[in-house]
């Protein structure tokens, strides 16, 4: 069983898409470890990444360094979800 | 109704809602893309509070809406200038209420309160264009990008544009320095400020709802528009005693 911490950063990943991108509440909620991201959804354009990263700064008071993002950060909802857990359970 | 204001650089042009008489809002949308993807919200919260009886205007700043006045010779404090313009001449209590990065805005006024949704700092927006403007580069851009020739295919201080805004550098410079209001500048005059639930930061309220400013289609929440308008005219009349 995951830490509480992890399934509050996980459900606010998933708020976070669904709010930025405009997607249905049904649509991410089938978002699982493997469900691509970046390049898979038309939505989430390069405009849409930079508001997608602020707001998930703000959501999980943390900050993010444009260091720490690869082009695999993106790349699924799983590979986001871990960046995130590091990010705030540090 | 279409109205007028003049500040030291012209004329702009503003919209008046509600009576023409008894305290009065003015409104002011967040910096750059922000402001068209929460105009109609705004707009409609503006009429909301003319139903509960309280009169309103939203001023075209310099460099905003229909102004002629192109963006990039503007700066913060020339923003901050005109809104204070627009109630120069007033006698009725004024209350700003600022959306986002139009918080930043009402700094430089003499005003009887502020009221703030989700007000961001001009720090964080400026974070947020170097991301925008890294992306549409493909480069990875130093802390001060924006004066940086090789970095924006501009020379010296000349304008940057980011996502379609030319923007002058000095514009950005003083973006990093500028803080909504707080109580600490003057503990005396009212401020409140309205979080999205989802918003971790202190505020007075949180109320839910989805940031609209984030959606690329201009969109509108009727029913948080509604909370925000009751919001608003049950403070005002509080400040109002």
């Amino acid at each position: 069983m995951r830490a509480d911490g992890a399934v509050q950063v996980e459900d606010t990943v998933r708020a976070t898409l669904r709010d930025v991108l405009g997607l249905s509440e049904a649509r991410v909620a089938a978002f699982d470890e493997q469900t691509p991201l970046f390049g898979a959804l038309p939505e989430l354009d390069s405009m849409a990444v930079a508001g997608l990263l602020t707001e998930l700064e703000d959501r999980l008071g943390i900050l993010i360094e444009d260091d720490d993002i690869d082009g695999e950060t993106l790349e699924t909802f799983g590979a986001l979800t871990r960046f995130a857990n590091a990010k705030a359970l540090q | 109704m279409i109205d007028h204001y003049d500040w030291s650089g012209g004329r702009e042009a503003m919209l008046r809602f509600g009576p023409a008489d008894g305290p009065v809002v003015v409104a002011a949308l967040p910096l750059f893309e922000e402001a068209n993807r929460t105009r109609t919200f705004m707009v409609r919260i503006l009429r909301l509070l003319a139903d509960r009886g309280i009169g309103s205007i939203l001023p075209d700043l310099p460099g905003q809406g229909e102004s002629v006045v192109p963006l990039e010779s503007v700066t913060i404090l020339t923003m901050q200038q005109a809104f204070a313009a627009t109630m120069e001449h007033s006698e009725r209590p004024a209350y700003a209420v600022g959306i986002r990065s139009g918080a930043l805005l009402d700094t430089y006024s003499l005003l009887d309160g502020r009221w703030h949704f989700a007000p961001q700092g001009g720090a964080t927006l400026l974070r947020e264009l170097t991301r925008i403007k890294q992306a549409e580069t493909g480069k990875n851009l130093s802390e001060y990008w924006y004066f940086d020739e090789d970095s924006s295919n501009n020379v010296g201080s000349s304008p940057v544009e980011i996502a379609g805004n030319r923007i002058a550098p000095d514009l950005l410079t003083d973006l990093s320095v500028k803080h909504p209001w707080d109580y600490s500048m003057s503990p005396d005059i009212p401020l409140r400020t309205v979080r999205l639930e989802s918003d971790t930061k202190t505020a007075d309220r949180h109320v839910a709802g989805a940031p609209l400013w984030r959606r690329s289609e201009p969109g509108d929440d009727p029913m948080l528009a509604a909370v925000l308008a009751d919001d608003i005219a049950d403070w005002v009349r509080s400040c109002e005693g």
